[in-house]
């Protein structure tokens, strides 16, 4: 027989792309989202994903909400980190009520939302292990995340969606008991960052599953509109709290982050490095708590803002996190809009997942750090 | 490049002939209205080419025809529950309130949010449609950010983004009718409502 | 377990004394479905983070054999934490009847039992009970860990009640049957 006969080149092969589903329930998916992947072999052609399986109506439903029962659903958008969501929304409040918060109520936002974007990126960096492979990491970082919900109960009763900002303050006060467990916290947390290092960071399996993979060019990071860390790990210097100062950020002394080439390790890294920074603010806003009033004087029970549009913007722990409201005068807004950076930041997958193989899919979209109740509202 | 927001807001309106600062802007920020619908992608390119505006952050629509209407909802809730529930906002009903933008009127007043990283600055453009021909070009030439941000909006508030490569619904079901963010939608009852 | 399960009763009824054995075997068996009941990791929304919380070192699921698979040809149970979306109940009924018999259901949270803060949405599903059976029903927005743990505990409180003479291992739950949204089904599926 012609031995030749036998060898197949590469061209006259005849090769079909295959579908591959992910989701919606997939364990790496962090929810319920849905990938369509069209693959050529173990490379991806084509990435399709497809949203809206949490779609819970909350732009309508704020609509028959008063502004602090919208709040209740605002903390049940981005889950993990509940505090700055409320907060947008009665930044955008205020703004049009021309109210502003009463200082220590400032420090308090200020002290909670840097709080919760620690126990965030906790979960992230436990989830993400997990992702990639690394189980024990998950049961470091969220002994860690225990001891800051147990401050958040302490001040306000709840775990993970707090009620905790109203429209021209905040619920409740903090005594120096919470101070001093929050300072205990600190002085327990900040040497375990470095052990994250040590144990995920720089772990030799990690960084080569995650370094080099997934990589996005700070032009496409900005033309996606990627907002947070997704943008600064791709070495873009944008960062709400230092740009559009609220709540007296501009009063505290803290670096951002920045990563250099956009790989999945550096939006990582960001995070990590994100924490140290908000240890930083903490131990700041601590040190220097203004006394007073917890929420602003001569507000109605049920306030309602004039007529008018505003727009608040806060750097959430996924991105910049904007709230366009436009009120009629009711005590319900008229029209209230979530610029969701998870949303945003996800649709850049359809582009950077192609080329890309099968097994890198869970590591490029797990350092998206999504969270699908604020995809889909 | 532009240095300060007065200096962006006054050659950006140099350059458009339709546009005017809105009489109601968006507090604190600058705010420019386009009469033409044929202008947005104009303006989104010099804001993009000439300002440095390379960020496009928003873009959303508000339905500006009058309050809710509860039907869908109120029904729903009296299914849920045996008893008539009264909607929450239970005020004194509603009283149009004129000024700042809020007449009632049966347009869709869309919005896009640039911002410009370098400089630190944001610009809103506004531009109203009318409710039953809500059409305008698509910017996802210029923006790929613009792509699911103008599906949401086609979904939810049924504006048709021309140009677009693939404008259709990305968060509601397929078999919802209507627009749910529009704001005389009912809800019809589907299989799995009672 | 299946084989048990299939020629016990026949073999054991007719031997002298078999109802003593039977007893005995329906403990047997429940004891060992309580202890390792393997739920799916199927996270909905908030809900699922605290599903997490008590996987994780303070509450330690594992003490109580609740072990996650993340495949539900693997799973006897399925705890739908979180919001249950119009969009998802579909793939919801599909993962259910992926799962291996007997199954049980834990609705976790005020959204999967009624819907919630979300009950007058227009695209959430009032209560993950109205496509298919659920065992226990655990309050909360969300529940605490606390909470689910002992929800955990009522449901093996439940299967230590099961009788493999009575349906062959089935709850009663699911003796009545599911409602059919697939659109095969005679009660189910039309618009």
């Amino acid at each position: 027989m012609n031995k030749e006969a036998l060898i197949v080149s590469e061209a006259s092969m005849h090769t079909d792309t295959m579908f591959l589903n992910m989701g919606p329930q997939h364990p790496s998916t962090h929810g319920v989202l849905r990938l369509g992947l069209t693959v050529s072999g173990e490379v991806i052609a084509k990435a399709v994903p497809d949203v809206g399986y949490l779609h819970r109506g909350i732009e309508k439903l704020m609509e028959t909400r008063t502004y602090n029962q919208g709040v209740v659903l605002a903390d049940r958008l981005d889950y993990c980190s509940a505090m700055p969501n409320g907060l947008a929304i009665c930044l955008a409040a205020e703004k049009l009520m021309a109210v502003t918060a009463p200082p220590r109520a400032q420090a308090l936002r200020v002290l909670m939302c840097e709080l919760n974007r620690i126990a965030s990126h906790l979960i992230f960096m436990g989830t993400y292990g997990i992702d990639i492979g690394a189980l024990t990491p998950f049961l470091y970082a969220f002994r860690e995340r225990e001891m800051i919900l147990d401050l958040f109960e302490m001040c306000c009763g709840g775990r993970l969606t707090y009620n905790y900002m109203r429209l021209g303050g905040v619920s409740n006060d903090i005594d120096d008991n919470w101070i001093a467990k929050c300072r205990e916290f600190l002085e327990f947390f900040k040497p375990r960052v470095d052990e994250y290092d040590t144990l995920l960071s720089f772990n030799p399996i990690f960084r080569s599953r995650t370094q080099d993979v997934g990589l996005i060019s700070a032009q496409t990071a900005k033309a996606w509109g990627l907002s947070g860390p997704n943008l600064r790990g791709s070495g873009v210097n944008y960062d709400v709290r230092k740009s559009d100062p609220y709540c007296g950020y501009d009063r505290f002394d803290f670096n951002v982050p920045l990563g250099q080439t956009g790989s999945c390790w550096d939006r990582y890294y960001c995070r990590v490095q994100e924490m140290r920074q908000s240890v930083r603010i903490i131990e700041a806003a601590l040190a220097d708590i203004p006394a007073g009033e917890i929420m602003a004087k001569g507000l109605a029970k049920i306030p309602k803002p004039p007529a008018g549009e505003a727009y608040a913007h806060v750097e959430a722990s996924r991105g910049d996190l904007g709230v366009f409201l436009a009120s009629d005068g009711n005590a319900a807004p008229y029209r209230l809009h979530l610029r969701a950076p998870c949303f945003i930041n996800l649709a850049v997958l359809q582009e950077i997942l192609v080329g890309n193989k099968v097994a890198d899919v869970v590591a490029i979209l797990g350092s998206f750090d999504i969270v699908l109740g604020e995809v889909d509202r | 490049m532009a240095s300060t927001k007065d200096a962006a807001l006054a050659r950006l309106l140099e350059h458009l002939s339709s546009a005017e600062p809105a009489a109601h802007p968006i507090k604190d920020y600058p705010t420019v209205r386009l009469s033409d619908p044929a202008e947005i992608t104009k303006a989104a390119a010099f804001l993009k080419d000439e300002l440095g505006f390379d960020y496009l952050e928003m873009i959303t629509a508000v339905d500006w025809l009058g309050p809710m209407q509860l039907d869908g909802l109120a029904a729903a809730r009296t299914a849920a529950h045996p008893f008539k529930e009264t909607p929450l906002k239970a005020d004194p009903p509603v009283t149009p309130a004129p000024g700042a933008g809020a007449a009632y009127r049966p347009v869709l007043d869309l919005l896009w949010s640039f911002g410009n990283l370098r400089e630190n600055l944001k610009m809103f453009l506004r531009l109203e449609v009318p409710r039953d021909q809500a059409e305008v070009a698509s910017l996802t030439a210029l923006f790929p950010a613009a792509d699911w941000q103008e599906r949401e909006a086609f979904d939810l508030l049924g504006v048709r983004f021309l140009g677009h490569p693939n404008l259709t619904k990305i968060l509601t079901t397929e078999d919802l009718a209507g627009h749910p963010l529009r704001k005389d939608y009912a809800h019809q009852k589907d299989r799995f409502d009672e | 377990m299946g084989i048990v399960l299939d020629q016990l009763p026949g073999c054991a009824k007719p031997l002298p004394g078999g109802q003593f054995l039977l007893t005995t075997t329906d403990y047997f068996i429940d004891l060992g479905r309580k202890y390792s009941l393997w739920p799916l990791t199927f996270g909905l929304a908030c809900c699922a983070i605290e599903m997490m919380v008590a996987y994780a070192g303070r509450f330690d699921f594992d003490r109580f054999g609740v072990i996650p698979r993340p495949s539900p040809r693997q799973a006897d149970l399925l705890l739908i934490a979180g919001t249950v979306t119009k969009k998802m109940a579909g793939p919801i009924v599909e993962i259910y009847h992926q799962m291996p018999e007997p199954r049980f259901v834990v609705a976790m949270g005020s959204c999967a039992n009624c819907g919630g803060p979300f009950h007058d949405s227009y695209s959430v599903l009032k209560g993950v009970d109205k496509i298919i059976p659920v065992d226990v029903y655990i309050p909360g927005c969300p529940p605490r860990p606390e909470a689910l743990v002992y929800g955990i505990m009522e449901l093996q409180k439940k299967i230590l009640k099961m009788k493999i003479a009575k349906g062959g291992g089935a709850t009663p739950q699911q003796e009545k049957g599911s409602r059919d949204l697939t659109g095969n089904g005679s009660n189910g599926g039309q618009v």
